[in-house]
């Protein structure tokens, strides 16, 4: 009697440390990457690889995700906020040994370190190392005072001019993304974050039209006056000026003088692809082919003709979004949708749940990445934005990317494990 | 649990955020590890952030699944179909004796995308030129015509082809397709047709055995994949084994050049509007030259007037005049309502119904008397024709005529083929004029391949068999296969009957018919010179339809060669004067060509 309760208790301690485990989230996610190998899946089928194939890569590697989620769930996240430097510093000299010629050539880019055997991809660890340090410093000196954003944006710099220069535009946006995310939870007016964005807004409008780009000015100029605090308002409002001033034509520059055609061309043709049907805009064209193609329904697993005969190349990574178009249709694309919002939606409860601004913090970056990759992935297949190189969270193949979701997703449910029990009277 | 704070300040800096300074040092006096107070009034941001974004996706993905979908999906299906049509050449046309009449070969259309040109453009028109032989300066005017798309040549030899290749011009392009060529030109033209510029049959046998011609594949389509492979998931079965054979025809090419270059002389001779000549093995009823004048070249159709498309002696009917006169001889002989060795009287002119019917030669001849079968045909006598069909109730001549089904479809095929006209039963019996007129010929209408088919019933001992041009496919490696036999071909009449029709008829090549007569061998035949009848009703006077039919050797009978003038001008126009010496030559001609050895004398 007495033997079978301990064993009983020892059985209970043992799960009772995934007592706040949010469920729903790990589910959706399960679930997510179970379906994700099924498109990986159906884009392959007619090369008949079995377990050869990346479907199988993608749920072992799922699985093992899963597990190693749950393992970090039950870690206590907020060791990390000593951590931090160190993970900073790891980050940075992943990012460096890339940027010094150590990166293994893999499809034509230099973006893997071969570890331990292991091709890893450190641009996408980066994202959580990014992450944590974000919200380690935030946590301690919140966004909410001029020197707070400037000291947090200085220590990310360094991260993000390594990816940029790798070149690696579409994680270097994921890191800005992140970044304003997590300020904004952090309390920084959003005017600020306003401004942070003037620069990019400046260089881009400067080669539109002259008085575009002249308003923007003044809208930026507006924003500084009435956002920052009083002794910084006319300097920072001039310096806002200036500042803008050179990054259009800074932007000019690059846009003609810097970047190659097929660069320019990249970042243009998915407004019209059809000028490169064959070139630069084939991808986007056959995506959208394939999505549209699907219709309402889809013309079911398996069937895309699009995706069976192989008309969207390398389509397993960041195109999956089309097999799933075209073979579920609308009602499959929405579903997906509608998935990807609940994920949202439970990162947003536990950001709110948490007990205290690190975990909250670090909800919000995890947010911040996986809602802007999702949204800038599907914007990608069906023509709303250019070609960045950005998988689709959890459904892409792609290992590093699989594995930082879910460290990402293990620090997450770490965080709303250990929040604090209001009701709970059972220990 | 206090986790908002709130908001009611109208300060620019959001009351959620710890005023800088003061409440910061505050704040952070307190444990740091307190529950978080971040974010709370922030949340509705970024709730509309995510609304708007998914909102936004959703939106464009109803755009592209819902709205754009009929044509993208319609994209998506061209893009991975191909149909290997215009890849598999159609088969080849060939006469009885293997000569080719129609065949595919490869061609190239030049076309020219000055905007991807390199090279200056009057450059380039001067390397063209001598390959499309066409003067540099209007190839050069025509570069500047458009950006992109410009058609410079059509149907370029591979040749020319390889020439253009080798300047290596960028800004050409030279697509290749199957283009139909026709070697023997207008040879046969009426007979094989041509096809359009989308290979499709628009005339001729190209367009009514259009199934034979294409082989099996017409609907064959491959999938296609991203890289450009074909994917074999839509291949029919036999795919592979890709079949040799070619159409064969019965006519003759030596015969049909003969029959009409004689045609196109005695056409020019008369003035003549048309003229045809038909030539039949009567035994089985193939057509060894179906000849139609005037014709067009199918390898350039597109300047030739449509009405020449058509092949009027199939297709077209007329009134046949006194070569239908042994016609009726034998429906009333196989009603046994006269006998072999009757004699019918011609007085020259007679009337029936108020309608005056005499002889063609009554102003000269008069009234010739008692005439036998022999003499009726010899003289054309219209007169004693009208004896003679009146010795049959009108119901049964009638009747008789039904048999010949002169109404019904001749079987050939040739597309367009015309059905001929008879007056309806109540009228044919009850106005004594009809049985009248028909009787020599007037009155009703058919074509001439239709008469040629009862003249060959009367040559083959009774039969009606079925005129056709077609032997079948037949495979060029292996040896034909055997002509496909119509074994229910109707019997019209008896060999009885027409035995002392030909006999009758054999007595015109040495009288009226003369000139139509090969030396040296027996004939049997029938001259015929009608009216043509007006659209206003009545006949005009002197427009005529001249025609004449032999059979021959008269021992057994195995040809018949009928010729047709239509409305030849100047004096003695008569089937005996224009159309019989078409028959004698195309006759001496299919004699040289077969090796038919004489007649015992």
């Amino acid at each position: 009697m007495q033997r079978v309760y301990r064993e009983r208790a020892a059985w209970h301690n043992w799960i009772a440390d995934w007592d706040n485990l949010d469920v729903v989230l790990i589910l959706l996610v399960s679930g997510l990457t179970f379906f994700g190998g099924l498109a990986i899946q159906s884009t392959e089928v007619s090369q008949k690889l079995g377990f050869a194939g990346h479907c199988w890569q993608h749920w072992l590697l799922g699985i093992f995700g899963v597990g190693l989620a749950l393992f970090i769930a039950r870690c206590r996240y907020e060791v990390l906020i000593q951590w931090h430097w160190v993970i900073y510093g790891l980050t940075n000299a992943s990012l460096l040994a890339i940027k010094l010629g150590f990166g293994v050539n893999v499809n034509g880019s230099d973006r893997w370190l071969n570890i331990l055997g292991f091709n890893v991809q450190p641009s996408e660890f980066a994202k959580v190392g990014l992450i944590i340090t974000l919200a380690a410093l935030l946590h301690t000196r919140p966004a909410s005072t001029l020197p707070g954003i400037f000291r947090t944006l200085a220590i990310m710099s360094v991260p993000w001019v390594l990816v940029f220069s790798q070149p690696d535009l579409g994680t270097s946006l994921v890191f800005a993304a992140i970044a304003i995310g997590m300020l904004y939870w952090a309390n920084a007016h959003p005017g600020w974050l306003v401004l942070m964005i003037g620069p990019l807004g400046s260089a881009i409008t400067y080669g539109l039209s002259k008085p575009i780009w002249a308003g923007w000015i003044g809208v930026m100029v507006l924003v500084a006056w009435f956002s920052l605090p009083s002794p910084w308002k006319r300097l920072g409002a001039i310096l806002v000026m200036v500042g803008n001033g050179i990054f259009g034509f800074l932007g000019q520059y690059f846009w003609t003088k810097v970047l190659e055609p097929y660069q320019k061309a990249r970042l243009t043709l998915f407004l019209a692809p059809e000028n490169d049907p064959l070139g630069g805009g084939y991808h986007l064209i056959q995506s959208r082919i394939a999505i549209g193609a699907g219709q309402l329904w889809g013309r079911g697993p398996f069937q895309g003709t699009q995706t069976q005969l192989d008309f969207i190349p390398e389509q397993h990574t960041d195109f999956i979004f089309s097999a799933v178009g075209e073979e579920l249709g609308f009602i499959g694309s929405i579903a997906l949708l509608i998935v990807f919002w609940l994920i949202a939606l439970r990162l947003i409860i536990i950001a709110q749940n948490a007990k205290e601004n690190f975990g909250s913090l670090l909800a919000i970056g995890v947010l911040s990445m996986i809602v802007f990759q999702v949204v800038i992935n599907i914007s990608m297949t069906i023509g709303l934005a250019p070609i960045t190189g950005l998988p689709l969270p959890w459904m892409s193949y792609g290992r590093s990317a699989l594995l930082t979701n879910f460290i990402a997703l293990g620090l997450v449910e770490s965080v709303a494990n250990h929040r604090p029990r209001m009701m709970n009277f059972r220990r | 649990m206090v986790r908002s704070s709130p908001s009611s300040s109208s300060e620019p800096v959001p009351a959620t955020a710890p005023t800088p300074r003061v409440t910061a040092k505050r704040r952070r006096r307190r444990s740091p590890r307190s529950r978080s107070r971040l974010g709370s009034s922030r949340i509705f941001l970024i709730w509309l952030l995510l609304l708007s974004v998914c909102g936004g996706l959703g939106w464009r993905l109803y755009g592209l699944q819902m709205v754009e979908a009929p044509q993208l999906a319609k994209r998506a299906r061209q893009q991975q179909m191909i149909y290997m049509r215009p890849f598999i050449p159609r088969r080849t046309i060939i006469d009885r004796n293997g000569n080719i009449l129609a065949t595919d070969r490869l061609v190239y259309t030049l076309y020219a995308h000055p905007s991807l040109f390199k090279q200056d453009p009057e450059a380039i028109a001067q390397k063209l030129a001598p390959i499309l032989r066409q003067e540099g300066s209007k190839l050069r005017k025509k570069l500047g015509e458009a950006e992109t798309g410009l058609a410079l040549g059509h149907k370029l030899s591979e040749e020319s082809a390889d020439r253009v290749r080798e300047l290596q011009i960028d800004g050409l392009e030279l697509i290749r397709q199957y283009g139909r060529l026709y070697p023997q030109q207008e040879l046969a033209a009426d007979v094989v047709g041509y096809v359009d510029v989308d290979h499709k049959g628009q005339a001729g046998l190209e367009y009514s055995q259009e199934e034979l011609l294409e082989r099996d594949v017409r609907t064959l389509y491959m999938s296609r994949a991203g890289n450009g492979a074909l994917m074999p998931d839509h291949l029919p079965e036999g795919f592979l084994g890709f079949d040799q054979q070619q159409l064969q025809l019965t006519l003759d090419m030596r015969l049909q050049r003969v029959a009409r270059s004689l045609l196109k002389t005695q056409i020019s001779k008369y003035r003549a509007k048309r003229g045809a000549i038909i030539v039949m093995d009567v035994n089985d009823g193939s057509l060894l030259a179906l000849v139609c004048e005037p014709t067009f070249d199918p390898n350039a159709y597109s300047q030739f007037d449509i009405q020449l498309f058509k092949n009027w002696a199939v297709t077209d009917l007329y009134e046949p005049g006194s070569t239908f006169k042994p016609i009726n001889m034998a429906i009333a002989l196989e009603q046994e309502a006269i006998a072999a060795d009757e004699l019918f009287f011609d007085q020259g002119r007679i009337e029936i119904d108020t309608w005056e019917i005499a002889n063609h030669d009554y102003k000269q001849a008069g009234g010739r008397g008692n005439l036998n079968l022999g003499q009726i045909l010899v003289h054309s006598s219209n007169v004693a024709m009208v004896d003679l069909v009146q010795q049959m109730t009108p119901e049964a001549y009638y009747a008789g005529l039904e048999q010949l089904n002169l109404t019904g479809k001749l079987g050939v095929e040739l597309p367009g083929a015309g059905a001929g006209q008879l007056k309806s039963a109540q009228q044919f019996i009850n106005s004594p004029v009809e049985p009248a007129t028909t009787a020599f010929g007037q009155g009703f209408s058919l074509t001439p391949l239709k008469l040629a088919q009862l003249h060959a019933a009367i040559a083959n001992g009774g039969r009606l068999v079925r005129p056709h041009v077609l032997v079948g496919l037949q495979d060029s490696q292996t040896s034909p296969p055997p002509t496909p036999n119509d074994r229910d071909v109707k019997r019209i009449f008896s060999p009885e009957t027409t035995q002392i029709v030909l006999k009758a008829m054999a007595q015109v090549m040495n009288s009226s018919g003369k000139a139509a007569q090969v030396p040296g061998y027996r004939m049997a035949g029938k001259s015929g010179t009608s009216q043509k009848a007006s659209p206003t009703g009545g006949y005009y006077k002197d427009i005529k339809i001249t025609s004449f039919v032999a059979t021959f050797p008269l021992e057994s009978p195995q040809y018949l060669v009928l010729a047709v003038i239509d409305e030849p001008k100047g004096k003695d126009i008569f089937g005996s004067t224009v159309a019989a010496p078409l028959v004698k030559s195309v006759a001496e001609a299919l004699i040289a060509i077969e090796g038919l050895p004489p007649s015992a004398p």
